[in-house]
């Protein structure tokens, strides 16, 4: 069947399982919030994403107690997205404008920037609590 | 035929056939094409401006997004410009390293653009299997760099993340996959009749005029020209191993220049970026993969840096070409991006004269284009687009010159 | 004569539910069998439903300088033509609600309005995008006449030659398979002949490879483009009710066997036996003739079109009407 190669390659899938990974449900939802808050209320259950890799660079975590306020993140950050706070010296994290480049986490001297493993980050407001970290 | 009307038709600039904003205008006599022109210049996101705002180290990570597809080739241009600006020696591993990165880059972004190809031409099961096959390089660049797409491992003097002993059985299950999967997607892309009708001799260019043109990548070596920055100016670990120009010869028995021999030369280079990828960990050096770990280091020899480089890599879609220069200041005081499609896009021209409207999708994605990485200008006069002329621009690149000079 | 009337008047609004529901269901059971074929998981069943009703609910835009008359009234001419020509076609068992008053030659001229209204429809939309796909169109339709009237030609004049009373009836043909009159010659013609068909239908329902007059990449859906709305839900409909006349007509054509004549069922069990058995009858030939011709090629161009079904499925089909010609004149199988 080399003159049309793709009907015999076809007919044999359509006996195999699909490789669709059916995140977050089989089908999508009347309200994806809604599932969610479903989701957690333990009413529904979600289908798993993919497994993340080991070095996944997710939404950023910041311990403020161990900062020495130095701004060499500042510095680095390509997206303009820590601001230093003078009275406190410490900073402030924009998720929104972050890039996950993790470059702040290798600069930073006592280590107390971190990428995690979230990334379901979808907000409707730009500067939601989930969404700044400091 | 010639009694028919001449008609004009605008594809573009947001058309289901173009997967990024341009603007084709095409005058049409029946089914045919009589005359083509384009505007670029509608997805212009001032790139270059704001890496000039930026430090060298900044600037990597804004790389990675000028092309979605092609991360790591910008990163890696504009690192090697300012690598020699500031004669930073990078440790041999991090070459390896690059170079590996750039080859898993290779292989999605040609089963990508086998993907949309497979779309244009109306065939979506071969646009779902590419895409499905892709996942595979995908989920190994994912594995190694901790992200699918920009995958931000590239600094300025090496790489940030090194590739453990116990990562490698991953990337050779990877390649195993691909070393079996390459006798289907011949088979499928390249044996099927409805392709073969699409294809073959459709959006011609003649091995003279992608010559005169100046093409690059696989759109000039589908035409004969034995040309690849990998093999001619080597750089990263390319200089160790054994890297050839893939002509479409490796399949066909003469080379047309057509779409067919543009499928061609991409799957046949995925082939052998497979080779390349096994070559390269065979030889793998030691650590160490970063000239320097101390950021504040990078950062002050870049900035007493003086000078000007130019960067050139081989990306999947043809030559990608960085120019840096460096005033002893934070930022560069330029930085010239000149993405592969920019030295394609002219051919369009050429190939699209005489072809079918049923043809443009096909021929346009033949050069597999990349319109954001390739939008450097949109000029604006009193609210609405204006065109520059040759006399125009040299105009202005000389009052620029003056004014870096004085 | 009134309660002849009710009943078809009845018979009618019954036909169009059944049409449009059962077009849409098979529409989701395609794009389910498509999915699979290309290893995806394909949205549920009843997703063509939801697409209606989201059509339905949305604005009808008319272009600036479209004629209004002919755009508006060409989706409802598409529907109404494509709903008539069910009217003319038996479903399982069921005999056709105006089966006395036409024929079979009647349904393949009935086939062509959906079309010719897409055709006005697009050339009253003032787009350039529509022009083209209504151009196309027109060739499309020129291509694949000729296939589709040789082999019911050649089916009904094998009927004939059988001596069949009033070959061209569709219950004639319904109640009569032609595989039954013929010989060996005979059957290979028939099997030909379906080939051709099965060819055929991917063309009158504008599918890949043959969707060249709306071809999404080239054309943003061509014909449709200015479509939206209300007008782009009749549009699908009248796809819907097509698909369901096409399938039909191969049952007809090919496979009018019914279970009732090998198992002895009577009164409603019987119809419902018929009926499920149609019901594979046509997702069968839905399955060959548009899942899978669809996933499997890419779109030809116009003039591949033309080349293909004027040269190889037209060669086809002659073939197939010489093999039964030959199996009549060398009176193999049942000549009457
Ligand atoms: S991860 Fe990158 S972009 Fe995000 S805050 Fe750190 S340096 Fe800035
Ligand atoms: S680099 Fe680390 S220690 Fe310094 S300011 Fe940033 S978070 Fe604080």
């Amino acid at each position: 069947m080399s003159i049309v190669p793709a009907f015999p390659e076809v007919l044999r899938q359509i006996l195999k399982k699909p490789v669709t990974n059916l995140f977050p449900a089989r089908y999508l939802p009347k309200s994806i919030t809604g599932f969610l808050n479903k989701v957690a209320a333990g009413e529904a259950t979600i289908n798993p994403p993919v497994a993340l890799p080991p070095n996944f660079r997710g939404k950023i975590t910041y311990d403020r107690d161990i900062c020495i306020g130095c701004k060499l993140c500042v510095r680095v950050c390509p997206a303009h997205a820590i601001e230093f706070l003078p009275e406190t010296k410490t900073v402030r994290i924009f998720v929104t404008q972050c890039i996950f480049c993790a470059q702040c986490n290798d600069v930073c001297p006592v280590t107390c920037l971190h990428m995690s493993d979230e990334f379901m980050l979808a907000d409707t407001n730009r500067y939601s609590e989930n969404l700044i970290v400091e | 035929m010639s009694n028919k009307p001449v008609y004009t038709i605008p594809i573009g600039p947001i058309h289901p056939a173009l997967k990024e904003p341009i603007l084709f205008t095409f005058d049409i006599q029946g089914e045919v094409i009589n005359a083509v022109d384009f505007a670029p210049g509608k997805v212009h996101r001032g790139v270059e401006w704001m890496g000039m705002r930026r430090n060298p180290v900044q600037i990597v990570h804004l790389c990675d997004r000028i092309c979605g597809i092609c991360g790591v080739s910008h990163t890696l241009a504009f690192a090697r410009a300012v690598e020699q600006i500031a004669e930073i020696e990078v440790p041999e591993r991090a070459h390896y390293v690059r170079s590996i990165i750039a080859e898993f880059e290779r292989i999605q972004s040609h089963l990508l653009w086998a993907g949309v190809a497979a779309h244009e031409l109306g065939f979506d099961t071969l646009f779902h299997l590419a895409w499905r096959v892709r996942e595979e390089a995908m989920d190994v660049i994912e594995y190694l760099t901790g992200n699918r797409i920009n995958y931000g491992i590239v600094q300025v003097g090496g790489v940030r993340r090194d590739f453990t002993e116990d990562q490698f059985p991953r990337i050779r299950k990877a390649l195993e996959t691909y070393e079996g999967l390459v006798n289907k997607l011949v088979t499928l892309f390249l044996e099927d009749t409805t392709i073969k009708l699409r294809c073959m001799n459709t959006g011609v260019l003649t091995e003279k005029d992608a010559l005169e043109l100046c093409t690059v990548g696989p759109t000039a070596r589908a035409s004969g020209l034995k040309m690849d920055v990998r093999a001619d100016a080597p750089y990263a670990a390319y200089g160790d191993i054994d890297v050839k120009a893939i002509l479409p010869d490796v399949y066909a028995d003469c080379i047309k220049g057509d779409v067919y021999d543009r499928i061609v030369v991409r799957l046949f280079e995925v082939v052998d970026s497979v080779r390349i990828i096994r070559d390269l960990m065979d030889q793998m050096p030691a650590w160490p993969v970063l000239w320097e770990t101390r950021y504040a280091k990078i950062l002050s020899t870049c900035k007493k840096a003086e000078g000007e480089a130019i960067g050139r890599v081989e990306a999947p879609r043809g030559e990608c070409f960085h120019y840096v220069r460096m005033n002893g200041s934070e930022a560069p005081q330029q930085w010239k991006v000149k993405a592969s499609t920019y030295s394609n896009q002219m051919s369009w021209l050429k190939i699209l004269q005489g072809e079918q409207i049923a043809d443009i999708p096909i021929i346009v994605a033949s050069i597999d284009p990349c319109m954001s990485c390739t939008d450097r200008v949109t000029v604006i006069r009193d609210g609405s687009p204006d065109v520059m002329t040759k006399d125009t621009l040299h105009r202005l690149s000389v009052e620029k010159t003056r004014r870096l000079q004085a | 004569m009134i309660p002849m009337i009710t009943a078809a008047v009845l018979g009618c609004i019954g036909i169009a539910v059944y049409g449009m529901f059962f077009g849409l269901v098979l529409q989701g059971v395609d794009r389910k069998w498509a999915a699979r074929m290309q290893a995806r998981y394909g949205p549920p069943l009843h997703q063509p439903f939801i697409d209606i009703a989201k059509l339905l609910c949305k604005d009808n835009i008319i272009p600036k300088n479209a004629v209004k008359s002919v755009f508006n009234a060409a989706p409802v001419i598409a529907l109404a033509a494509s709903i008539t020509i069910l009217l003319y076609l038996p479903i399982g068992s069921i005999m056709p609600v105006l089966g006395g008053w036409g024929d079979i030659i009647l349904v393949i001229y009935l086939l062509t309005v959906p079309g010719l209204a897409m055709v006005a429809g697009g050339l009253a939309s003032g787009s350039p995008y529509a022009t083209v796909g209504s151009q196309r169109e027109m060739v499309t339709m020129i291509a694949y006449e000729l296939p589709l009237a040789i082999a019911v030609v050649a089916i009904a004049w094998r009927l004939n030659a059988a001596g069949v009373a009033d070959p061209f009836s569709l219950v004639t043909l319904a109640q009569t398979p032609v595989w039954g009159v013929v010989g060996i010659p005979g059957i290979i013609g028939l099997l030909l002949l379906m080939l051709a068909i099965a060819w055929v239908t991917p063309a009158e329902l504008s599918r890949v490879p043959c969707d060249t007059p709306e071809a999404e990449t080239e054309l943003c859906g061509g014909l449709l483009v200015e479509y939206s709305g209300k007008n782009l839900a009749l549009f699908s409909l009248s796809g819907a009710v097509k698909m369901v006349a096409m399938a039909t007509l191969t049952v007809v054509l090919f496979l009018p066997w019914n279970l009732t004549w090998f198992i002895p069922l009577t009164g409603a069990v019987g119809i419902v036996a018929d009926l499920a058995f149609f019901v594979l009858k046509v997702l069968l030939v839905v399955f060959f003739s548009v899942s899978l011709i669809r996933v499997g090629m890419a779109r030809f161009r116009i003039n591949h079109l033309v080349t293909f079904y004027w040269g190889y499925i037209t060669l086809i089909g002659f073939t197939g009407m010489i093999l039964l010609v030959l199996d009549a004149v060398l009176g193999m199988g049942v000549v009457a």
